[in-house]
């Protein structure tokens, strides 16, 4: 009996260790991803809204072609504007249609970024459960959600 | 071989268990791996350094190039290159440098060489991991495979060495040290047979010699003794012992021969190397205690008899003297010695030291590595074989002899000398 035991503790610790663990993990390493996008997205909507407000109409920047060596640049013309789509696409914008295209895309990544959240709680809970099924089996008192106080 | 039983086996794979090395064996690797990859990037920073070269120097062909310029990470103006050799350089901790094309190249080129510096170090790390690694797989295999260790002590006549080498040559090593043994036995009955025959010669001097030379030459063989003493441990005493060996075992067989006819081959030498005769005199020694008193008499030869190898060619020659010298006063040097003794630490040879010592500077040196035999050592060289060495002696006589000349009382070998001469 206590063998058996022994066994189906052995049993889920490794379930736990081998499966939830590293899902849990890579569902944190994605959601990061997502909040990256969802960074660079709003830097960029920032900017353009500067852009627009300071009507600039060319720019000066200095580019990094590798290394850090920088290389004085000259945009002519800020009308038009490159974004990129996903997929290696490009659509040239004008300031107001990138406007709107960045906040749709905003939108998508926030339910993205739900999705993953929602997987995470659930992988967490997982592990929970598994654990106070271990409890169990060891007979070990349950764990209290708040620190006892005594009055 | 002796001591066979002494040894000890020990499996090698309790010294280096077999999963500890594996262990060992693949941390080392890991490391490897990680080093590696370190490797890995480090070559493709120098890639892209070699590309930004070549992509620096076909700028400023240009005036200006059309390219896209990005804006954050996700979007990009149309846009041109403009001022194409002029470039900012980031030189670190928030410094930049305005460059030309030119310049950037050679900032780009040293940073490469540094960059393959540490590509270098890197690899020897490595290499040094991998080595390591070899070695733990090839122990865990071996203990896996069931090697032994065997050691075994490596008994000496008088010192007892441990053969501690590890590894798979064990039996070599065991094979060594029964070598060493056996050698050192065969040493030992030659030197027993020596001690046999110097306590024969040594009581015929006593007989004879009694009451001759008590007080010259106590006095005299006594600081010779002990100077002789403390020479042997400057020269070398490896040789000087082998060569001793050697002598004494051929004086100990020539002693009974020669020892009429050694009395004129001895004038003969002792003409020739005035000094040497107190060599051949520590030779002597073990042939008879003349030779104690031969060296001191000519305490500046014997000095240059500090030297084992050559002295004892010498010894052989003064020893034939003072083996006649001997005879008269065995008495003599047997006293003397007793105080050498003293100086020495030999009670038993102490006569045989004495005497050694004046034609065994050299000798001594041997012997006082290995005290008991410094007194066969004297009358171990053939005094024939020693003749060659004589002149050479006679130079490092003069060194030894100016050390000894102030201690040494010359009696005995004066009394030598009155007695050839």
């Amino acid at each position: 009996m206590d063998r058996l035991r022994q066994e189906k503790i052995l049993k889920f610790e490794e379930f736990v260790d081998q499966r939830l663990k590293p899902d849990l993990v890579r569902a944190i390493a994605e959601r990061d991803k997502v909040f990256e996008q969802q960074k660079i997205f709003s830097d960029l909507r920032r900017n353009i809204e500067n852009l627009e407000k300071s009507s600039v109409t060319s720019l000066k920047t200095l580019v990094n072609i590798g290394s850090e060596v920088y290389l004085q640049a000259e945009v002519p013309d800020t009308q038009h504007i490159f974004v990129d789509i996903g997929l290696g696409f490009h659509v040239e914008f004008t300031w107001s249609e990138a406007l709107n295209y960045i906040t749709q895309r905003e939108e998508r990544l926030k339910r993205q970024l739900e999705e993953y959240t929602q997987l995470i709680a659930s992988i967490k809970a997982q592990i929970k459960l598994v654990y106070e099924g271990i409890r169990e089996l060891l007979q070990l008192p349950a764990e209290k959600p708040f620190p006892e106080r005594t009055f | 071989m002796d001591g066979m039983g002494k040894g000890t086996v020990t499996p090698l794979a309790s010294l280096f268990p077999v999963e500890e090395s594996q262990k060992a064996a693949k941390r080392v690797q890991d490391t490897i791996a990680e080093k590696e990859k370190e490797l890995d990037h480090l070559r493709v920073f120098i890639a892209d350094n070699n590309n930004l070269i070549n992509l620096v120097q076909k700028l400023p062909e240009e005036l200006h190039h059309d390219i896209m310029v990005p804006f954050g990470k996700a979007a990009f103006f149309p846009g041109r290159l403009i001022h194409t050799n002029e470039f900012l350089v980031l030189l670190g901790e928030g410094y930049y440098a305005d460059r030309t094309s030119k310049q950037t190249i050679e900032v780009l080129r040293r940073r490469g060489k540094s960059l393959e510096s540490q590509v270098n170090s890197l690899e020897a790390i490595i290499k040094d991991h991998k080595a390591e690694a070899s070695f733990f797989i090839a122990t865990a295999s071996e203990a896996a495979g069931g090697l032994v260790e065997i050691r075994e002590d490596y008994v000496e006549e008088n010192p007892s060495k441990q053969d501690l080498k590890s590894g798979p040559l064990k039996q070599d090593v065991s094979g060594l040290a029964g070598a060493e043994r056996e050698t050192t036995s065969v040493d030992d009955k030659e030197f027993a047979r020596m001690m046999a025959r110097l306590d024969e010669l040594e009581e015929e001097e006593r007989a004879a010699e009694r009451g001759n030379l008590d007080d010259e030459n106590e006095g005299a063989i006594s600081d010779f003794d002990e100077i002789s003493y403390q020479r042997p441990s400057d020269n070398n005493l490896q040789n000087s012992e082998d060569i001793q060996r050697r002598m004494a075992l051929k004086q100990t067989n020539d002693i009974a021969t020669k020892f009429p006819k050694e009395h004129k081959y001895q004038d003969d030498m002792a003409d020739h190397f005035g000094s040497l005769a107190l060599q051949s005199q520590v030779r002597e020694l073990s042939e008879g205690k003349t030779m104690a008193k031969n060296l001191k008499n000519s305490d500046a030869s014997e000095m240059s008899t500090i030297y084992p190898e050559e002295k004892i060619v010498h010894a052989t020659n003064t020893s034939k003297a003072e083996v006649q010298y001997q005879a008269s006063r065995p008495s003599d040097d047997s006293q003397k010695q007793a105080s050498t003794s003293s100086t020495v630490g030999h009670a038993d040879h102490t006569q045989r030291n004495s005497r050694k010592e004046d034609s065994t500077s050299s000798q001594v040196g041997c012997q006082t590595s290995e005290p008991s035999f410094d007194s066969r050592r004297a009358f171990t060289g053939s005094i024939i074989e020693h003749a060659e060495n004589l002149p050479k002696t006679s130079g490092e006589q003069n060194s030894s002899s100016s050390l000894v000349s102030g201690s040494q009382p010359s009696k005995p070998v004066s009394r030598f000398k009155m007695q050839r001469r």
